[in-house]
């Protein structure tokens, strides 16, 4: 089976921050014919591992995919052991230790959070946190934001018209033109996705990275964004009139 | 450069967020458009022949770029080697932007950055950090300041470089208003 590793291998030299590094020993490897390896130098970068030969060394010698698989301390015959063991049958864990307990703790802290999935739950939980924060502020105050919002047109995070065009769209319109945050009102909280797989979150319209039937990061980047432009349109049609450049 | 095969095929059976059969060309020379089921699974696109259950390959997205090819079609670089391009044609426009808006919120950096503007949202606009009932705000990757790559992720998806640093709190519903 292939991978991209040229790129995965620029990925693990590039500048991105680092999660987690230093040293570790491997006291075996999925293929199980090495007694215990020489310590190589580990580098975690979100949901992969990465170990190299020392330091500084370069290119990574190989790469560990942290998902579907569980960190736990384990007995060894090196000290600070752990294993990252995988769920899927026929997967023989890796077993590896640590040169001092301290250490040995925040791998194992770090490495057991490091799936996509984690990430993802965190994520569409601020979402969610946020989204209400924006709620409850917006049914505080309505004012500020409508003459802005008025000449900045719609959001450009409008969910798709709803199927009844004939309803009071007006009425919506004026809606949308308050201090709404640009989500749509009923999604469905991040606590009830919790128990859906990731599989089914972006297939329900992919409207969001992390939930669904919500404005995410980029769109309301995009839409803040959206007000800027114009403001800056403006200044710079206010500065053609008056000054002549 | 080592990683073991079976465990990108176990993750490759993993729930997909996103799957079709649509047609790819990889990027060797004389290779031609074929159809292949496409399975997008946290951060790594792996393809398929149509009619086997292992995967022929995968690709970890990260550091890469997502650009629209026409008629309908989108194609996927790496930073390192831009003009190296795994083309992929859709049936639809619409499906074709479907796949390219699914694909560049699929890496880990992009949730990293998702993350910190998040959390810097919610800290604003109630003074607390959201990340310390979970325990977690003294951990590395969630931090405000950790260093961005530079020049790469601008080109990934354009607009995005700086996202944490120059989030719209000033621009917000209430703005600074809100806090209590």
């Amino acid at each position: 089976m292939k991978l991209n590793e040229q790129s995965v291998a620029h990925y693990a030299m590039s500048g991105s921050p680092a999660d987690h590094e230093g040293f570790l020993r491997r006291c075996s490897t999925p293929g199980g014919r090495q007694p215990a390896a020489p310590r190589c130098w580990f580098v975690l970068k979100g949901n992969l591992l990465f170990y190299f030969e020392g330091q500084e060394s370069r290119p990574p010698l190989g790469l560990i995919v942290l998902e579907g698989c569980t960190v736990e301390l384990c007995e060894a015959p090196q000290e600070f052991a752990f294993a990252i063991r995988f769920d899927a049958p026929g997967l023989r864990p890796y077993v590896l230790a640590a040169e001092e307990q301290e250490a040995q703790e925040a791998w194992v802290k770090v490495l057991s959070r490091a799936s996509f999935g984690y990430m993802r739950l965190l994520v569409q939980e601020l979402e969610g946190q946020l989204h209400e924060l924006q709620l409850s502020l917006a049914s505080r105050s309505s004012a500020p934001r409508s003459q802005a919002r008025a000449s900045a047109g719609p959001p450009p995070d409008r969910p798709p018209p709803q199927p009844e065009e004939g309803g009071p769209s007006a009425e919506t319109e004026g809606d949308e033109g308050a201090a709404k945050p640009p989500a749509p009102v009923g999604r469905r909280r991040p606590a009830e996705n919790w128990a859906c797989s990731p599989a089914c979150l972006p297939l329900n319209g992919g409207d969001s990275p992390v939930s669904p039937e919500t404005s995410c990061f980029p769109k309301l980047h995009d839409w803040y964004g959206q007000e800027i432009i114009n403001l800056r349109r403006e200044w710079l049609q206010s500065r053609a009139l008056g000054g002549g450049l | 450069m080592r990683y073991n095969e079976k465990e990108l095929q176990a993750l490759s059976r993993q729930p997909a967020e996103k799957a079709a059969e649509i047609g790819m060309r990889v990027p060797k020379k004389g290779s031609v458009v074929k159809r292949r089921l496409v399975k997008l699974v946290v951060n790594f696109l792996f393809y398929f022949r149509t009619d086997e259950a292992e995967p022929i390959g995968a690709l970890l997205l990260e550091h890469c770029r997502i650009t629209k090819e026409e008629p309908s079609g989108f194609s996927i670089s790496f930073i390192e080697e831009p003009d190296r391009k795994y083309y992929f044609e859709c049936s639809s426009e619409e499906q074709c932007q479907e796949w390219i808006d699914a694909l560049r919120r699929a890496s880990y950096e992009f949730m990293r950055r998702s993350l910190i503007f998040y959390r810097n949202e919610i800290r604003k606009m109630t003074g607390k950090d959201p990340l310390e009932q979970y325990g977690i705000s003294e951990e590395a990757r969630f931090q405000l300041n950790a260093p961005q790559p530079t020049g790469i992720e601008c080109r990934k998806e354009e607009g995005l470089l700086g996202r944490a640093e120059i989030s719209p709190n000033s621009f917000w519903p209430g703005g600074g208003g809100g806090r209590t």
